[in-house]
């Protein structure tokens, strides 16, 4: 993937996490049925946004690294 | 032996330890400032990963979070959402502020703004407003540990020698070791801390409802308000959503903007270990959901307690937890105060010299170094002594904060990435973000939809800088040269 996109995709995903856990965005999840893994839908829903981006920040960083090994073996050390 | 003994012995074993740990910690870190100051940048990631994480989560996170939940409901959901998006910028930041540290020598903050911004009353603002934010912050952490110890051995150790002998202990190695006691005793500490609430967030679910699936079953049943966003307000009424939200945002923008925190970037080794820390940041984050889950398991418990704050040591001591389990919580709860107080008091000691006195007075790198540690024990003895009065208007006082510290953003971008900003645009700038912040807060009555202040100042901060930057002259090329070297222009 090329940096750009990793980093547009990474936003993104960090844009719909601020959205999705503020007013309006959480309008959708501002309920207590279904539960998940024994959480109401509520508290499920801010715990599933932090633990996705924990793969999401994983694998940013792959690329970044990558495009940094590239450009000249960590030119920022 | 009876359990107040036990429990005792526990606590002095665990303060014995963070003592050793502290005063050992520094013995090879170099005399300097930077050494004191930012542990000659020579943090690796498994001490990054725990700093970071023990320093944010405070003793807020052992007593607040869970009254929060308890009294509050989904309201404490505002906590989980911060933090992973607050800690991200970091990634790019980090590196270009470390970058910037290690070739013009700013171990602080103010350094930076007021590098590419030369200002003496600049530096000296963010000094005064950090060391404003901080009193009250290190006061909270000290009262903290004095109620954990105070509930723990049944009123038999007073409130004051709880604090005290905590924070002698913290005073004593801050003192000694600088940030190197507080990287190692962090490392300790947030061990703790992450054991603790797990075991308890799990154990208090299961041993009260058989679960943590049936006890939100019976919340749902008989409290359905508690679990649906956003919550309640601390008097029991729906809180809205401009206040929920607004929460949340001042704190994602607030959030590296503590001076404690945000100076930890120059502690980092290198450029990898400051990025890393950052990636694993959520898998700490995640020690809030069991801090939750404790304080949700009081809500349908017989007996309630005289403040919500003290939900958790409340439930553990009405539970027929072994003495040993006790005394390891009110470690893990200690940990969680120290790890933040520790921080605060070596962060509130540096700036007041780099940024308060240094600017003004020449002074050699020993003098400062050693007027750092008088400070140290001045400001541990000040907040100590706040502690053991009354303090109701300190939680005030932090509430706001926030707000104040979340105006240095601004500056901090600027200085990084905006080569036209200048030093009279980014002073009017933050002068006018923190009076507004401040006229909200005395009057919040008049603050649209209950929106935080910190915001309505952000709202107005920002167009006085990007406004009086443009109606100035831009710095020198050669002054930029430094803060952009050629190439970082394609990094950002």
């Amino acid at each position: 993937m090329r940096l750009r996109t990793a980093r547009a995709l990474a936003g993104a995903y960090l844009i719909l996490f601020l959205i999705g856990t503020t007013w309006p965005g959480v309008l959708v999840a501002s309920r207590i049925h279904p539960f998940v893994l024994g959480l109401p839908f509520s508290f499920f829903w801010y715990a599933a946004w932090i633990a996705f981006s924990l793969p999401v920040l994983y694998l940013l960083d792959r690329v970044e690294r990558r495009y940094r090994d590239q450009r000249d073996g960590g030119q920022d050390r | 032996m009876t359990r107040w003994v036990m429990v005792t012995v526990i606590i002095g074993i665990y303060l014995v330890a963070n003592l050793v740990i502290g005063l050992m910690a520094g013995r090879r870190s170099s005399k300097s400032v930077t050494g004191f100051v930012a542990a000659d940048r020579n943090f690796g990631l498994l001490i990054m990963y725990f700093v970071t994480g023990a320093t944010i989560f405070s003793s807020f996170a052992f007593l607040g979070a869970p009254g929060w939940a308890y009294s509050r409901g989904a309201a404490a959901f505002y906590i989980l959402a911060y933090g992973v998006l607050g800690m991200v910028p970091l990634y790019w930041m980090g590196p270009r502020i470390a970058a910037l540290g290690r070739r013009l020598g700013h171990v602080t903050q103010a350094q930076l703004i007021s590098g590419r911004f030369p200002s003496r009353t600049l530096s000296a603002l963010i000094a005064a407003v950090s060391v404003a934010a901080f009193i009250p912050y290190i006061t909270l952490q000290i009262e903290g540990a004095g109620i954990v110890i105070n509930s723990v051995t049944d009123g038999h150790i007073p409130l004051w020698l709880g604090g005290l002998l905590a924070y002698g202990i913290v005073v004593i190695y801050v003192l000694v070791s600088g940030v190197s006691a507080v990287g190692w005793t962090n490392t300790f500490q947030g061990v703790f801390m992450v054991v603790i609430a797990w075991a308890l967030g799990i154990y208090l679910p299961f041993h009260l409802y058989g679960g943590i699936g049936p006890m939100f079953e019976r919340i749902a049943q008989a409290r359905p308000e508690l679990l649906i966003p956003p919550g309640l307000t601390s008097t029991g009424t729906h809180w809205g959503w401009g206040a929920f939200s607004s929460y949340i945002l001042i704190s994602v923008v607030g959030f590296l903007m503590w001076p404690h925190l945000f100076m930890k970037a120059y502690t980092a080794k290198d450029d990898d270990t400051l990025r890393r820390t950052v990636i694993l940041f959520p898998t700490f984050q995640f020690f809030l959901i069991p801090i939750l889950l404790i304080g949700f398991s009081g809500v349908l418990f017989p007996q309630a307690p005289a403040d919500p704050d003290s939900i958790l040591p409340f439930l553990i001591l009405r539970t027929q937890l072994p003495s040993l389990v006790v005394g390891l919580f009110c470690a893990g709860a200690l940990a969680a105060s120290m790890s933040t107080g520790d921080a605060l008091l070596h962060a509130s000691a540096s700036i007041l010299v780099e940024d308060g006195i240094a600017p003004f007075a020449r002074m050699s790198d020993r003098a400062r170094r050693r007027l750092m540690r008088w400070l140290v024990l001045v400001t541990g003895a000040v907040a100590y002594w706040l502690a053991q009065t009354n303090t109701s208007s300190l939680v005030q006082l932090l509430a706001s904060a926030y707000g104040i510290i979340a105006q240095l953003a601004p500056a901090v971008f600027a200085a990084l990435y905006w080569r036209r900003a200048t030093t009279a645009g980014v002073l009017s700038g933050l002068v006018a973000g923190m009076l507004t912040t401040e006229l909200f807060r005395l009057y919040p009555a008049f603050a649209p939809f209950g929106i935080h202040e910190g915001i309505l100042g952000l709202i107005v901060q920002i167009p006085v800088l990007v406004a009086v930057s443009l109606l100035t002259r831009p710095q020198r090329q050669e002054h930029l040269d430094a803060f952009f070297p050629a190439g970082s222009a394609q990094t950002r």
